[in-house]
């Protein structure tokens, strides 16, 4: 398909005893492409190599890809169920013995149908995530609805995803996170990149970036620190945490003022452009300044910039979508290509770099509380109405739509929701607020977590299941493109090891349920079902089979016909999916961050990401190479502050908010605002930074403020209670 | 066609991934063999990667003792040869980069030998394969031309192959300021 400048012929190496399985990376959205080395002899992965043809990378790979091999075969796999009977225990690794699938498939049907029976069907609840499969996905929503018959099922993707999602779908009337294929990214003229810091989340975006400037392109980066992608900015914006609504509206205005408004476009093609018009007025680049804490001079030259570029990409990341306003953010970001039409045409558009590798095709089947297959909604009585069918349920034995990620939490606390079913996640790293939640996990009366290893939140667990790598199964993943890709299998399942699919199956048969999944056998038989259940929704998945997929080096979505070649560019016809047709400029009024400042707490604290670690860190901080690099969490902080604190470089300091702390040790950088301080996400137990984070939810996609929250830095170790 | 490396030290971004995929090469027994710095940890974040330049006349060669370093007929500078390396270390001393690396457990250098299992195939080495940045790749002399015009070097020379460094080195560096010559679109 797409073959650019970056594609060259290159052959394999191809090693005696050694076949090349083609499949993608583990990690993050990009999902890059590669092939894992199977060792012929013990069928056993060995290694990794380049997969040269794959359109999106060209073989390239970050640190994180290069070592995924290891997880499949690695020491701390789960190899069989583990059963725990000593619920003191709950919390630690400790109490677990190994026991047979059986005995504990039959714990968990015994335990989960005593809870149902006592406390009713909303008793329980089943928490997933993103980084698997879309086949898995799907059936997941159909195994808490249709098997346990709960309303309450939400993911992981509500602490990654789901503001991009929500502020699509108002501005688009569709949520797909890139309306361009990344293969367009380097000959556009303008890339504006809001809060992500690529280099070390997307790393293999970057020779496209780059690539714009060796061309005279220009690149402009809004983010609190000097990250490596900002180091090389035409112009770095240095706001301050959670003021991305400010910069964007006075952004917005500059363009206005300065006459880079496509009328044609505007009139034809979108509502609420006189309302934003009239908001944005007061977002001079003077106020905007005071409100961000950057010069208006960066903010006009941006503006310049951006209005100017013939071609431009808007992009961003959880930088604005993990704020309370990440929904806002995301429209009024979006409302710069809408404004000035520089959308809907290659080389031009809006994209959010996805984070979890199906974070995309993960939230669009029904795994989150109030979606259904192909993006359909459960509160359209229509398309409720269409999944029972498919499904061969009623309509009355639909659940209602649940609650949030984090809501669920909440739920468990107030024992509304006594038992889980945690897979493909580690919500006792990844969750705000952790003090609260690693007690809510404590406290439920039954838990089952499925994973390949023992993660922090697995010490919260009755019953482990051991879970298969990606490297065990076959199934789709839709990237961060939009594209749905194929993922393959490469070797056996390790020790008793099953998919999650499997699981489900399994499980439903055991709860009296298994005419609804007892026919599916294979992960085959699984796509082939999800397929059929997406058509009609508007992330119709129908046309994408693997046998296209293969052919076309990925089918982009919506791909709605075995005839249909699927759909790289969106809006190409200009038409957007609202009902009439036009797109939404939104007139979104500033918000500050649900905490700000005071003097108690006179830091704004912002967590990310470090390029060696994915996540809660649960799969890289097992891998050598990987923890070797980042063995521990740190504080970044401008030398500045820290001479106003009296502390050094790796000195121990304790970092507290409302809600928690923990110790860090300094690495001191003028890289960062001076107001600001920034520690990775990827850590658990005490040196989790979500103890401190702030569970302050947008109103729309239900995201935490994980990015924006008020602190303090102590000098002396002796704590203070 | 002959094939070079070719690194464009201000692309870096510090990820790492090429001492990740030099474990990954079939002769490398999973020991990464070069080196990223921090050039200004406590300031800003760029790194840049220090890699074999394998020279035309390589000193860590020149300085054996017992002709453990062979020059493959790619120009590729091979990693210590086991049964002859005495594990003096004089080549990690003469070498202007500090390239070669040692095992104290074996007494045995090991370096970079620029994948030669790939490289002698025309296959481009793991590092190259891999960098997200194109800080290094894996170049025809033609492409190498287009680089050095495009970059206005100032004397015509890569800096790396000053008579003050090593001279002739089959590695091509392009050190920071690769934008200095870019023209602006717009
Ligand atoms: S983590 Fe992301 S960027 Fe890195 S190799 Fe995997 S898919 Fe590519
Ligand atoms: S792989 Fe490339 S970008 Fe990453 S550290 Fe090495 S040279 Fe730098
Ligand atoms: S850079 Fe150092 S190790 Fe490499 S060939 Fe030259 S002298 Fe030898």
């Amino acid at each position: 398909m797409q073959r650019d400048k970056f594609f060259k012929e290159i052959e394999n190496l191809q090693h005696p005893n050694e076949t090349l399985v083609k499949t993608h990376c583990s990690y993050c959205g990009m999902q890059c492409g590669m092939n894992l080395r199977v060792d012929t002899r013990s069928n056993k992965i060995i290694g990794v190599e380049p997969r040269y043809d794959w359109p999106v990378n060209v073989g390239k790979m970050c640190p994180k890809g290069v070592t995924a091999y290891q997880q499949t075969n690695h020491d701390d796999r789960i190899l069989k169920p583990l059963i725990r009977d000593d619920k003191s225990l709950k919390g630690t690794t400790k109490g677990f013995r190994e026991a047979s699938w059986d005995e504990a498939y039959d714990l968990i049907a015994t335990n989960f149908q005593k809870l149902q029976q006592a406390y009713g069907k909303d008793s329980l609840s089943v928490f997933s995530g993103v980084s698997m499969t879309n086949e898995k996905c799907y059936l997941t929503g159909k195994f808490a609805r249709v098997a346990l018959g709960t309303r309450y099922i939400d993911y992981n993707g509500r602490f990654c995803m789901s503001s991009a999602a929500g502020g699509f779908l108002r501005s688009f009337g569709v949520d797909r996170g890139s309306t361009l294929p990344w293969t367009d990214l380097h000959e556009t003229d303008c890339l504006f990149i809001a809060g992500s810091n690529t280099a070390e989340c997307h790393p293999t975006s970057m020779f496209r970036v780059w690539h714009v400037q060796e061309r005279g392109g220009y690149l402009i980066v809004a983010d609190p620190r000097e990250t490596p992608i900002a180091r090389r900015a035409d112009v770095h914006l240095d706001l301050r945490p959670g003021t991305d609504l400010a910069l964007a509206n006075g952004i917005l205005n500059l363009l206005i003022e300065n006459g880079h408004v496509d009328e044609e476009f505007v009139n034809n093609h979108t509502n609420g452009f006189e309302e934003t018009k009239e908001l944005v007025k007061q977002f001079t680049p003077e106020y905007t300044s005071e409100i961000t804490g950057v010069a208006p001079e960066k903010i006009i030259r941006a503006a310049e910039i951006y209005g100017k570029a013939p071609n431009a990409v808007v992009m961003f990341a959880r930088g604005i979508e993990q704020q309370h306003k990440g929904v806002d953010n995301v429209s009024a970001y979006t409302n710069m290509a809408l404004i000035t039409g520089k959308i809907g045409r290659p080389k031009s558009g809006v994209a959010t770099f996805t984070g979890q590798g199906n974070g995309q095709g993960g939230r669009e089947h029904g795994q989150k509380s109030d979606l259904l297959p192909g993006y359909r909604k459960l509160t359209n009585p229509q398309h409720v109405k269409e999944v029972c069918e498919f499904w061969g349920i009623t309509e009355e034995e639909m659940p209602q739509p649940g609650v949030s990620a984090y809501e669920m939490f909440e739920l468990m606390d107030q024992k509304v929701i006594r038992g889980l079913y945690l897979l493909c996640s580690n919500p006792a790293v990844s969750a705000p607020n952790s003090n609260f939640v690693r007690k809510a996990l404590k406290d439920l009366d039954f838990m089952v977590c499925s994973d390949f290893y023992l993660s922090e939140s697995a010490e919260f667990a009755d019953v482990i299941l051991p879970a298969v790598t990606w490297s065990e199964d076959e199934g789709t993943v839709t990237n961060l493109e939009g594209r749905i890709i194929k993922i393959n299998k490469a070797q056996e399942p390790l020790g008793e090891s099953k998919p999650d699919w499997q699981i489900q199956v399994e499980l439903a048969e055991r709860l009296g349920r298994g005419k609804y999944f007892s026919h599916l056998k294979t992960a085959k038989d699984v796509a082939d079902e999800f397929r059929a259940a997406t058509k009609g929704g508007y992330a119709d998945y129908s046309g994408a089979t693997w046998d296209k997929i293969e052919k076309q080096d990925g089918v982009f979505w919506p791909c709605k016909s075995e005839d249909d070649e699927g759909t790289p560019h969106m809006f190409l016809d200009k038409k957007f999916y609202h009902p009439d047709g036009k797109a939404k400029i939104c007139a979104l009024p500033y918000r500050p961050p649900a905490e700000e400042p005071d003097e108690e707490y006179p830091l704004r604290l912002t967590t990310g990401r470090v390029v060696y670690h994915y996540l809660s860190g649960n799969q890289t901080r097992r891998i050598q190479f990987l923890r070797d690099m980042c063995p521990e969490p740190y504080i970044e902080i401008h030398p500045e502050t820290a001479a106003k604190y009296d502390i050094e470089h790796e000195e121990l300091v304790r970092l507290y908010t409302r809600r928690g702390e923990a110790m860090f040790k300094v690495k001191i950088i003028e890289a960062i605002r001076k107001d600001t301080v920034f520690v990775p996400y990827h850590f658990g137990h005490d040196q989790s930074i979500n103890l401190l984070t702030n569970p302050a939810l947008d109103p729309i996609s239900r995201m935490p403020e994980f990015k924006a929250c008020a602190a303090q830095i102590e000098k002396s170790i002796k704590k203070v209670h | 066609m002959k094939k070079r490396l070719y690194i464009e030290l201000e692309n870096c971004i510090g990820c790492r991934s090429c001492l990740a995929a030099c474990t990954q090469c079939g002769g490398h027994e999973e020991r990464n063999r070069n080196y990223v710095y921090d050039v200004n940890p406590l300031v800003n974040r760029q790194t840049m990667p220090l890699m074999c330049l394998h020279c035309v006349n390589p000193a860590c060669a020149r300085s054996c003792p017992a002709q453990a370093i062979q020059i493959h007929e790619t120009g590729a500078v091979l990693s210590a040869l086991v049964e002859k390396c005495i594990g003096c270390q004089n080549c990690t001393i003469a070498c202007p980069y500090g390239i070669p690396k040692f095992d104290t457990e074996q007494n045995l250098m090991y370096k970079c030998d620029l994948c030669i299992d790939r490289t002698k195939d025309g296959i481009p080495p793991m590092c190259a394969s891999v960098c997200p940045t194109n800080t290094l790749q894996w170049l025809t002399e033609v492409e190498i031309e287009a680089k050095q015009k495009q970059f206005n070097l100032d004397n015509g020379k890569w800096v790396t192959s000053m008579p003050y460094l090593e001279n002739e080195t089959n590695v091509k560096v392009n050190l920071p300021g690769i934008l200095q010559g870019v023209t602006k679109l717009f």
